[in-house]
């Protein structure tokens, strides 16, 4: 077919060419509803098992057609990262764009390859719908345009962490994890949706949006300033901590979550400590109260405490038993995972607030718990779970039976003991590993090999260890077996320790979800090693109340009775930490705050 | 309606008089007002009144992600909106210093000769309503159907495909795609003889188009004429071939220019258009099955997307002209400013003013309709 | 420790050489009685932070005890009996590889929980073999009870020293 020239005068006839079509046959379209297209954005359903209501759609779509809608009855779980809320469309402002659809971060939203929705004039608000799995008009359509991997907006991978190879760092306590760059960071805080789950999850709840965001415009002061909004622990939690926020992030549903604690400690780590501490300052009061409060245990939840209170214009002194304050944090994690100048650096920032510590100072023998009530306006208790449990098993008062928590301290104090050749570990927690992969570098230091073995009541899918502390211990030649309940230290007619002796675990839950292990008599095994570690449970040494204030003391199942803001049933004594809340340092954080605003009350006669 | 367009004048003792022209007039293209002076039927002077469809879409853009703009540009220019994704993805692309996948680029084009010939076969049917003529209207809304059954499949979406995103498309073709597309291009091809004989080569049309609203090829320049227009001054300027994007240098194809400048020469290019854009088509779906690899490059989190500051000139030859996207960005995650060059801008405000005088009044929708226009990008 | 505990041969003499079902049970009443009496001592020796498990392994006993003795009353106990052991419990054997502490001044939560497995233990083992060694019928339907209850108890206890010494404490 040519092109028609300028000069083509044309035809009157030409025209009448179209008669053929007389003969053609008609087209007709149907009035059975069309079939779209299998792409075809058509209405939104949104699958509500799936959804976490964590509004990525909302803050994603250019049309603010989207509302959240508390659906009441919906799970609603911090913890897991669960709202109840869920999307609803405005279809008067929805542009059937679909990036909700893309950016879901759960997949759970989609749209149908339904084409029609009107309404009479008295339905106008049919336009407002809450889209669920059912459809529009609860009726079934095939899904069209839903995610698929080519369209994902949502970035599901994690920028990979320099870290020591297994074999530079297995005969050393240098820090494992590099850090993040710069450019790491940057690409790693761009991840975020804001959804906020982390901070709903977190014990203290950092905010950890508004610190991901800072690091991502490149504002590592601002992001420390939203850090010190609460928790004073910052270079510890960047490092150590439990992460609920990683748990509970939504971009983790279907990849890795970001990496909001290396964000924290890359952060931290880009500001000077000397900029940290003005950054620390801000808001602090500019009088002195003239009230003084006394605080037993300078771990992060003790100083926790004393920080809020110190920046209010108190006057604070911690007592520390031991030689340097940090409580576990520093004789209890190891300095692979955490090194003391970080931790020193978040105690200086505590310092400069004007926090007093008084190490070496042990409550109950160098002052006792009456001096410190006539002396102070408030006393708060915070010593945290510093002496293991025994299983008791037979031959576990061996001299060569050690708990964990001991050895950990000694390593940190700089104490010497003899390192055993080989060494079996009782216990699958994360302080299990801290014992075992420390004892592994110093065996390979010493005698340049590793011979540990751990063996843990809980099978591998139940572990209590964090997933990457199996994986590294496992790196430096620690072997672990799960599912193996202790049955007895053996020890030989020369009074030696050979070894311990565990059976097959078959079961570890009953019914209801408790512990109950139940052991396989015919699978016994002897784990050979020169010493034994009891690693499983740990719990307070509560002597220093001393016999008159224990019976004063309420108690709940064996624990110190406090309420929620650490509250004893003694007026002027609170209490904080591990000791009320089990072991992990940001609930020690979160402790800390509460206790401190409940003195705050109390000195304020409120 | 503004008051200073239509408060009432005393008309001088003369056979002069006022009409509005629009803006709800059937010979409009779209909500355009055009105010004209005549004489009789002889128009003396014109003055476009844009405006109604005013949304401030470069205004808006300032407000929204980067990302979200995408489903802003296409509404742009109705008829023929997948340029508008098109030419700001590149835009952003070239900020970003984004290398985006070849296949996504042959899909690009390919979308766009698509676009194309939905937006021609929208064009030369509304002139020949204008004319008096119905059936080639009906035919080209017709068989544009056609191809936007084709955007549904592809993209999703009818009419605003939304389909192209910074960094490439959002998601492959289906299966068999290609094939439903060769067989829509054989049906359109065997269309083209049924056009021509009821319209092109039409007497009626051919009489009525000559000469009317004719422009010389200086006059074309001055005016910042472009596309179908300006080549129908006889000047071959195409951005596909003078400026190339995408791989429209790897693909053959023939820039058509007529002589005349007038309603006529502008229907006939438009018409060897939608030839070539067959045969563009016909090589994309010969050639992408031997492009593998991803339709998109790896883009950040679209929520905290800092686009480099910076400022970037994009162009594309749309079915109108010449296409333009000038971006400028300060290192946010919004842009700082986004100018459109809309080709329908120069055509129907102040071409359609010039080519108007002197014309009769009958023939002011033809010519309108001669520069396909497209009001709503007027006003963006 | 043995006027208390009934893991010794003398007892198990005593309760074999009884045949009627009510003779059984005036025994076994009297076990949980002098076990509830135990505990009940022990409270006020404890440091407080510990009084709550001793307080409720009383109560435990306390409820075993009325139960025997509500049995005892009962004229249905026939049925009541076989009704309670169709679904026999396993026995987890997880106490037997705890020490049976001694009961010293020193003593901790531990050492009592222990101490309370090792007894509950003991009692399931007598009953369970006075159920071995009688005939099918009314008074081994009684020990298989017996035995079923010491050995559910004793369940309840090991999962409660497993959460005290192995994870920290309850409420973890």
């Amino acid at each position: 077919m040519s092109d028609i020239s300028y000069k083509d005068k044309g035809s009157i006839l030409a025209p009448f060419k179209s008669l053929s079509f007389f003969s053609r046959k008609p087209v007709t379209e149907s009035f059975e509803p069309r079939i779209a297209a299998d792409n075809y954005r058509g209405f939104h359903v949104n699958d509500w098992d799936i959804c976490i209501g964590c509004s990525t759609c909302q803050k994603v779509c250019d049309n603010a057609a989207i509302t959240m809608v508390k659906i009441p009855g919906l799970p609603d779980d911090p913890v897991m990262g669960i709202r109840n809320e869920r999307p609803a469309i405005d279809y008067g402002r929805c542009c059937w764009c679909g990036l909700c659809v893309d950016i879901c971060p759960t997949s759970s939203i989609s749209l149908t390859q339904e084409y029609v929705h009107t309404c009479r004039e008295n339905e106008l608000d049919s336009y407002f719908i809450l889209p669920d799995p059912k459809g529009m008009h609860d009726k079934f359509f095939p899904k069209g345009w839903s995610k698929t991997e080519d369209a994902d907006l949502v970035d599901l991978e994690r920028q990979p962490m320099a870290e020591m190879e297994p074999q530079s760092r297995s005969d050393n306590f240098d820090e494992i994890v590099g850090g993040f760059t710069k450019q790491q960071a940057i690409i790693e805080a761009s991840r975020c949706v804001q959804c906020g789950m982390c901070h709903d999850s977190c014990p203290t709840n950092m905010h950890a949006p508004e610190y991901i965001r800072a690091i991502w415009e490149g504002d590592a002061e601002e992001a420390v300033r939203q850090m010190y909004r609460t928790n004073p622990f910052s270079h510890v939690c960047g490092r150590v901590c439990t992460h609920r926020c990683e748990t509970a992030c939504s971009i983790g549903r279907r990849g890795d979550p970001v990496a909001i604690r290396w964000l924290k400690r890359y952060a931290m780590d880009a500001v000077s400590d000397e900029r940290v501490k003005e950054i620390a300052a801000e808001g602090k009061a500019d009088f002195i109260s003239g009230k003084k409060i006394a605080i037993i245990g300078s771990g992060p939840g003790g100083l926790t405490t004393a920080f809020d209170l110190a920046k209010n214009g108190h006057g604070v002194t911690v007592y520390e038993a031991l030689d340097k304050p940090g409580g576990m944090t520093r004789y209890g994690i190891p300095e692979y995972r955490l090194p003391y100048d970080r931790l020193d650096a978040d105690i200086d920032v505590i310092k400069s607030i004007g926090v007093k510590i008084e190490c070496n100072v042990r409550i109950g023998s160098d002052i006792t718990m009456d001096q410190l009530k006539q002396d102070f306006d408030a006393v708060v208790v915070a010593i945290g779970l510093q002496q293991g449990r025994s299983t008791r098993i037979p031959g576990s008062d061996h001299q060569q039976v050690r708990a964990s928590v001991d050895l950990l301290r000694m390593i940190t104090a700089g104490e010497s003991f003899d390192v055993p050749e080989s060494v079996v570990v009782i216990g699958g927690g994360n302080v299990a590993m801290d014992i075992a992969r420390s004892l592994a570098r110093m065996q390979k230091s010493q005698y340049g090999k590793v011979a540990v073995t751990v063996s843990a009541l809980e099978d591998f899918d139940h572990f209590l260890a964090d997933a990457e502390e199996v994986r590294e211990a496992r790196e430096e030649g620690v072997v672990i077996f799960d599912s193996r309940g202790p049955k007895e230290c053996v020890v030989d007619k020369n009074g030696k320790l050979e070894g311990l002796t565990t059976l097959g675990v078959i079961s570890i839950f009953d019914d209801d979800g408790r512990f109950a292990p139940s052991y396989d008599e015919a699978d016994e095994q002897l784990h050979r090693g020169e010493m034994v570690i009891e690693s499983i449970g740990q719990m307070s040494d509560i002597s220093l109340f001393g016999e008159e204030l224990t019976e004063e003391l309420e108690w709940n199942r064996g624990r110190l009775q406090a309420d929620e803001n650490g509250v004893t049933s003694v007026p002027w004594l609170w209490s904080a930490g591990d000791m009320v809340h089990g072991p992990d340092v940001v609930h020690a954080v979160a402790d800390g705050h509460c206790v401190a605003a409940s003195i705050e009350k109390y000195l304020n006669n409120e | 309606m503004r008051p200073e367009n239509y408060e009432a004048i005393k008309q001088p003792p003369s056979n002069e008089y006022e009409l509005n022209f629009g803006p709800n007039h059937p010979g409009i293209e779209g909500n355009y007002a055009f105010r004209v002076k005549l004489n009789g039927d002889e128009v003396l002077s014109a003055r476009a009144d844009a405006g109604y469809l005013h949304r401030g879409f470069e205004k808006l853009m300032e407000g929204r992600l980067w990302i979200q703009n995408i489903a802003l540009v296409p509404r742009i220019c109705v008829p023929d909106p997948v340029p508008m994704e098109v030419c700001y993805s590149l835009a952003i692309e070239e900020l970003c210093g984004l290398e985006i996948p070849e296949r996504a680029q042959w899909l690009r084009v390919m979308q766009l000769e698509m676009s194309r010939l939905a937006a021609h076969l929208f064009a030369f049917g509304g002139h020949a309503a204008t004319t008096g003529m119905y059936t080639p209207m009906f035919w080209g809304v017709a068989d544009r159907d056609l191809i936007l059954d084709r955007f549904e499949e592809l993209t999703g979406g009818r009419v605003y495909s939304i389909y192209n995103i910074p960094g490439g498309v959002r998601r492959d073709m289906p299966d068999g795609f290609l094939d439903r597309l060769d067989s829509l291009l054989d049906y359109l091809d065997s269309r083209l003889p049924d056009y021509d004989s009821l319209f092109f080569r039409n007497q009626v049309f051919i009489k009525r188009a000559r000469d009317v609203g004719a422009m010389t090829q200086e006059q074309a320049l001055k005016w910042g004429v472009t596309g179908p227009n300006l080549r129908a001054t006889g000047l071959a300027f195409d951005v596909r071939r003078d400026d190339p994007y995408l791989v429209y240098d790897k693909i053959d194809f023939d820039i058509v220019t007529q002589p005349g400048g007038d309603a006529l020469s502008r229907n006939l290019v438009r018409r060897a258009e939608l030839q070539q854009s067959i045969r563009i088509l016909r090589q994309v779906i010969k050639h992408l099955p031997s492009v593998k690899g991803a339709v998109r490059c790896p883009i950040p989190n679209p929520l905290a997307w800092n686009v480099p500051a910076g400022e970037t000139y994009t162009r594309v030859e749309s079915s109108k002209g010449e296409l333009a996207y000038y971006v400028v960005s300060n290192g946010g995650d919004k842009p700082y400013r986004v100018h459109v060059r809309g080709p329908s801008s120069m055509h129907a405000v102040q071409v359609l003013e010039k080519l108007a005088v002197g014309s009769r009044l009958e023939d002011i929708a033809q010519i309108m309709f001669s520069l396909d226009a497209c009001p709503p990008e007027v006003d963006r | 420790m043995t006027e208390h505990a009934e893991g010794h041969s003398a007892s198990y003499e005593r309760i074999k050489s009884k045949k009627s079902l009510a003779e059984i049970l005036e025994v076994a009443t009297s076990f949980e009685q002098k076990a509830f009496e135990f505990y009940t001592d022990l409270i006020p020796k404890v440091s407080k932070n510990m009084r709550w498990l001793v307080e409720e392994l009383a109560v435990e006993e306390q409820e075993h005890f009325a139960l025997f003795t509500n049995l005892a009353k009962d004229p249905s106990i026939e049925e009541q009996v076989k009704q309670q052991i169709e679904t026999p419990v396993e026995d987890r054997r997880f106490s037997d590889y705890i020490q049976l502490p001694d009961l010293g001044d020193d003593i901790d939560d531990q050492a009592i929980l222990q101490y309370a497995m090792g007894r509950e233990d003991a009692a399931m083992k007598q009953y369970r073999e006075l159920a071995d060694t009688t005939e099918p019928g009314a008074i081994h339907d009684l020990f298989e009870f017996l035995a079923n209850e010491e050995t559910k108890h004793k369940q309840e206890l090991e999962k409660l020293y497993y959460e005290l010494i192995h994870s920290g404490g309850p409420g973890n």
